[in-house]
């Protein structure tokens, strides 16, 4: 029993499961920030690691690794594929990005690299240990690149996988309301369509397609740009100065 | 690479599927040559590969497209394992998950807002170098 428990059976079935608990929640309450699917999918998960646990005396991590792992793994390969295919969208914009082109990689490289000061100077305002510290850094890349980015500057990458998470979270409750404070719909669209793809990834680039074209345009590039910056600006940073 | 489809018809998926295989496996081989301190994941090498194979019409749109966008699509619930990752590192959120919550949350807001006047600026600057004026910016400020 125990055997089978551990084929990637149960980590597959665990992770549909939350995941269409979350929708569910998420169409009943009509769309609920806090019912987002994969945040819900996410506690969801955990707490049924954490009760399994409990009902067989052993460690939360301990299920985690020995039944959850398997099936999460194979979830969790797919992400190559589908960060890849990020590629899609960039190309189709390609006529907005020919002519920006420029100004989005000098942009994202430096707001990028500035925007980690500012990552920096909250974690060290809120006391995060090191490895947390190090897992915040390249959250701006989507997850399948933030996640190697962190590990590789000795962060927790499951905590960059969280923040990843909390982006999406953040951008598709709060997107409305901090383009209104920070006045972002003044100044120019490819400076709004940049900030929401690389904060918000996914759900920021459908949140910048319905301001405008040009924003969705920006924000599909951001997506991709983004991760390129991060991967080379964030060790740099970590070397000058995390350690 | 790919032989000859009729225009605009999508290639069958598990050809798709192949080309995406082909180029994640040189990717996997490509990251591999980077040192550990300087980690470039292969998904990043395969996004860059793709774009460079769509921008020279090596790969076509409709060659990819159908399996990409299906790929897209799931995105969210692919992330749903390394959100439950978290269930392994359970003592560093007791310790201090309510602040990386909290980092997190501030950390986005800073990324959107740095980026996008970061954005503004080096816009602004350009148009003032070449002394381009943007024509979507004036026609659809115009419109507004």
């Amino acid at each position: 029993m125990a055997a089978t428990l551990a084929l990637p059976f149960t980590g597959i079935f665990i992770s549909i499961l939350v995941y269409l608990i979350g929708q569910w929640l998420f169409d009943k309450t009509n769309g609920f920030f806090l019912f987002t699917p994969l945040l819900v999918g996410m506690v969801l998960g955990i707490v049924i690691l954490m009760i399994w646990a409990k009902m067989t005396g052993s460690t939360t991590a301990a299920v985690y690794k020995t039944y959850y792992k398997p099936g999460g793994d194979i979830i969790f390969w797919f992400l190559n594929p589908a960060t890849m295919a990020f590629a899609i969208p960039l190309y189709r914009r390609n006529d907005v990005f020919k002519k920006y082109w420029l100004d989005c990689v000098i942009a994202l490289f430096v707001g990028g690299f500035v925007s980690l000061f500012g990552i920096h100077a909250v974690a060290k305002l809120f006391g995060l240990s090191a490895t947390s510290t190090a897992a915040m850094m390249p959250q701006a890349a989507t997850t399948a690149v933030a996640m190697p980015i962190a590990q590789g500057i000795g962060g927790d990458p499951a905590v960059t996988a969280m923040a990843c998470i909390l982006n999406a979270v953040v951008i598709y409750a709060l997107a409305e309301f901090l383009i209104k404070v920070f006045r972002l719909k003044q100044i120019p669209k490819v400076g709004t369509g940049l900030g929401l793809g690389s904060a918000g990834h996914t759900v920021g680039s459908a949140k910048a397609v319905q301001l405008g074209s040009v924003q969705g345009a920006m924000a599909a590039v951001a997506v991709v740009i983004i991760a390129v910056a991060m991967d080379i600006v964030v060790p740099i940073y970590a070397n000058l100065f995390l350690h | 690479m790919e032989k000859k489809q009729p225009e605009k018809k999508a290639a069958p998926i598990l050809v798709q599927m192949g080309i995406f295989a082909a180029i994640l496996f040189v990717s996997a081989l490509i990251s591999s040559l980077f040192p550990k301190s300087f980690v470039v994941p292969t998904p990043l090498i395969g996004m860059i590969i793709l774009y460079i194979l769509l921008a020279t019409h090596i790969v076509k749109l409709e060659q990819v497209e159908k399996f990409g966008d299906l790929m897209i699509s799931l995105i969210a619930f692919m992330f749903v394992p390394s959100g439950v990752q978290l269930a392994g590192s359970l003592d560093l959120m007791k310790r201090e998950g309510l602040q990386d919550i909290i980092v997190s949350v501030l950390a986005t807001i800073i990324i959107l807002v740095v980026i996008a006047y970061v954005g503004a600026l080096v816009i602004k600057i350009h148009q003032k170098l070449t002394g381009r004026v943007d024509d979507d910016e004036e026609t659809e400020k115009g419109a507004n």
